[in-house]
């Protein structure tokens, strides 16, 4: 390190991975053929931040260290994942249980995946610090129903890892007893919700809950539960081993240590590149990314539910974020970024957003039942089909403003968020669409050779 | 619908299987098993039909119509026989920006069936579907449980070449993004860690 910070003042924190200081973690091995077994993960240092964590460290230890580290949930909401692990109800003897979502639908989204088809193990070893540091007795990994290589690896991985003496009981010697139980979901992007996806679990349909109770209190069968994402319980694994400090020394005042992001559309490569919090998306796009193939007009910043922006400067400069997307008026989310192409028809390529939500609408809340299950994708097909007007764009407007804030659960802001953004950066495009009865923009052949 | 009362039971001589299924789950959460059971039966018979619906509500305490109400609610479950190569399109705007319209379209005139249908052969059926979870290695098929990625014209006449003689062809892994190691942009090399994957493999 060239730049010594002069004593006593804490060093700049990382956020760029060009600075020589950021080193890839969570997203190490995977891509190296063979990753995925226990053997190769022991030999590069796997389960000793779970060695450390049972045998080194106590449970509130443990979350304090991950309080201190900043860690905020990855699933999207991104909540401070020790403070939710604080909430947990003290132990009483019956059982208690943590829940790793693995059920990654948000379009735009595909870390997890990889992780648990490459490196299982990282998610196994984060579920048992997690577990330990929650008293949980046992716990769930629900996956979603199409990871199936992913779904065998990580079961294998189990399986290797109970042999081997880190799940089941006693594990590495301690009075610490733990195991995982996997279980497939089956197509419902719904379940990404906390308490839909313990509904699933407890074979039910998947509708969301209502809160209070939250999980904490009374979860999986009515009993105190903490809900996870895969890569906030990976990045739990190195703050064990390297610390708090070092995962705080990486990113913004609100956003701490490293993510991975997700890039798709039309750009040179295309994937997942894990950099620290803060980094900006021109650095993801053209640094990592390569740029795009296309000449874009918009991105969209962290999966399909997050509001677009349009392909300017001042919003290709962000820091990829929590606060600084909040306070643009939009989300970090899963960090899954989309570039749209100018080629693309606004209204076309929202139309394929709301088409996705209006499937997945679990029909419980009219608003999101009728409103985005029925009405939008509706508007958007009269739109598309060269049948609307300018009054249907304000309808459009109007309907998507009364669906806003007034359902049951967050899927149906979901989906209205990024219409509204479209309607707010690229209004012209509705309006040419409704007034000309044919999109502004006539490509119509995507798939290449 | 009425269905022959004679059917052979599906979980007659799979007790120990179901036994290891319930046990993962504690007592008051026999209903659990619905979904491992549900995909049990699917992936052997391709469909779940209303007889083993009735079964597997007697094995976790419960009525046919409960279990009907989740079998119907996921997506991948079927409630009609499906084909023995079941491709699955995805749809969602990362594919659709990589041609998944214009490969849905060649897929129907290829194989003369449309989103929901199985062949009369019984030997495809189609299903357009929502993010599989794929977006970087746009657009995927997948068929029965297999992903096949960044799908392009070529590929996809090849795959559904093999798929006709009855072959599932080994599928191209990709990942992109930080595992294409070909194509890494040399500014980045001074990141690599010591042990870190890149150059290797």
């Amino acid at each position: 390190m060239s730049d010594q910070p002069t004593e006593g003042a804490k060093p700049a924190p990382i956020v760029s991975r060009h600075d020589p200081r950021y080193e890839v973690t969570m997203y190490r091995y995977v891509g190296v053929d063979g990753a995925h077994k226990l053997d190769f993960y022991r030999s590069h240092g796997g389960y000793e931040a779970a060695r450390k964590a049972l045998t080194e460290m106590t449970p509130a230890q443990v979350i304090d260290e991950v309080k201190a580290s900043g860690l905020r949930g990855r699933g999207g909401a991104g909540f401070p994942t020790g403070v939710k692990w604080s909430f947990m109800a003290p132990p009483d003897g019956k059982p208690r249980y943590l829940v790793c979502n693995a059920d990654e639908s948000e379009p735009g989204s595909f870390k997890d995946r990889y992780i648990m088809e490459d490196d299982p193990h990282q998610l196994i070893e984060g579920m048992i610090i997690a577990a330990y540091a929650m008293h949980a007795t046992s716990s769930f990994l629900y996956v979603r129903g199409e990871y199936y290589l992913g779904y065998e690896r990580t079961l294998a991985a189990i399986e290797e890892a109970r042999e081997a003496g880190f799940l089941g009981e006693n594990i590495l010697g301690t009075d610490f007893s733990f195991d995982i139980v996997m279980h497939r979901g089956a197509g419902a992007y719904i379940c990404g919700e906390e308490t839909a996806l313990m509904n699933s679990l407890e074979g039910l349909r998947a509708t969301p809950r209502l809160k209070p109770p939250f999980p904490a209190a009374a979860g999986m069968y009515g009993r105190p539960t903490t809900i996870n994402n895969v890569t906030t319980l990976t990045s739990v694994v190195h703050i064990i081993n390297k610390g708090a400090a070092w995962f705080e020394s990486m990113g913004t005042d609100d956003s701490k240590g490293t993510k991975l992001y997700q890039i798709s559309g039309p750009v040179k490569r295309t994937g997942v590149y894990e950099m620290p919090m803060g980094a900006s998306f021109r650095e993801l796009i053209y640094d990592f990314a390569g740029g795009p193939t296309m000449e874009p007009k918009a991105f969209i910043p962290g999966g399909s539910s997050t509001p677009m922006f349009p392909w300017e400067d001042r919003f290709l400069d962000m820091p990829m974020d929590y606060g600084t997307l909040a306070k643009n008026g939009s989300m970090l989310g899963t960090g899954g970024v989309i570039v749209i192409p100018r080629e693309k028809c606004i209204v076309n390529a929202l139309y394929n957003v709301v088409r996705f939500y209006s499937h997945e609408s679990c029909g419980k809340c009219t608003p999101c039942r009728e409103g985005v299950g029925h009405w939008l994708p509706r508007m958007y097909q009269k739109l598309l089909a060269g049948q609307g007007s300018l009054a249907d764009v304000e309808l459009l407007e109007s309907v998507a403003g009364n669906i806003r804030g007034n359902a049951f659960c967050p899927l149906a802001d979901a989906c209205i968020m990024p219409v509204q953004a479209s309607l707010k950066w690229f209004h012209e495009e509705y309006e040419y669409l409704a007034t000309n009865g044919k999109s502004k923009y006539a490509k119509n052949d995507w798939w290449q050779a | 619908m009425s269905e022959p009362t004679d059917i052979t039971p599906f979980f007659a001589d799979k007790q120990e299987f179901v036994a290891e299924v319930l046990s993962r789950y504690p007592d008051e959460g026999r209903r659990s098993a619905i979904m491992p059971l549900l995909w049990e039966v699917q992936r052997t018979e391709l469909y779940v039909s209303d007889s083993r619906v009735r079964e597997i509500a007697e094995i976790v305490d419960t009525t046919a119509t409960e279990v009907k109400g989740v079998l119907s609610f996921y997506s991948t479950y079927h409630e009609q026989p499906v084909g023995k190569f079941h491709v699955q399109i995805c749809s969602t705007l990362s594919c659709a920006l990589a041609g998944a319209d214009e490969m849905y379209d060649f897929l129907v005139e290829e194989l003369g069936i449309v989103h929901g249908e199985t062949s009369a052969d019984g030997h495809f059926s189609l299903q357009k579907v929502e993010c599989v979870g794929s977006c970087g290695t746009a657009p995927v098929l997948q068929v029965n449980d297999t992903y096949y990625e960044r799908v392009g014209r070529g590929r996809c006449q090849h795959l559904l070449d093999a798929l006709r003689q009855g072959e599932m062809p080994a599928p191209w892994r990709e990942r992109g993004g930080d595992t294409e190691g070909a194509e890494k942009p040399a500014a980045l090399d001074h990141t690599a860690a010591p042990g870190d994957r890149r150059g290797e493999g």
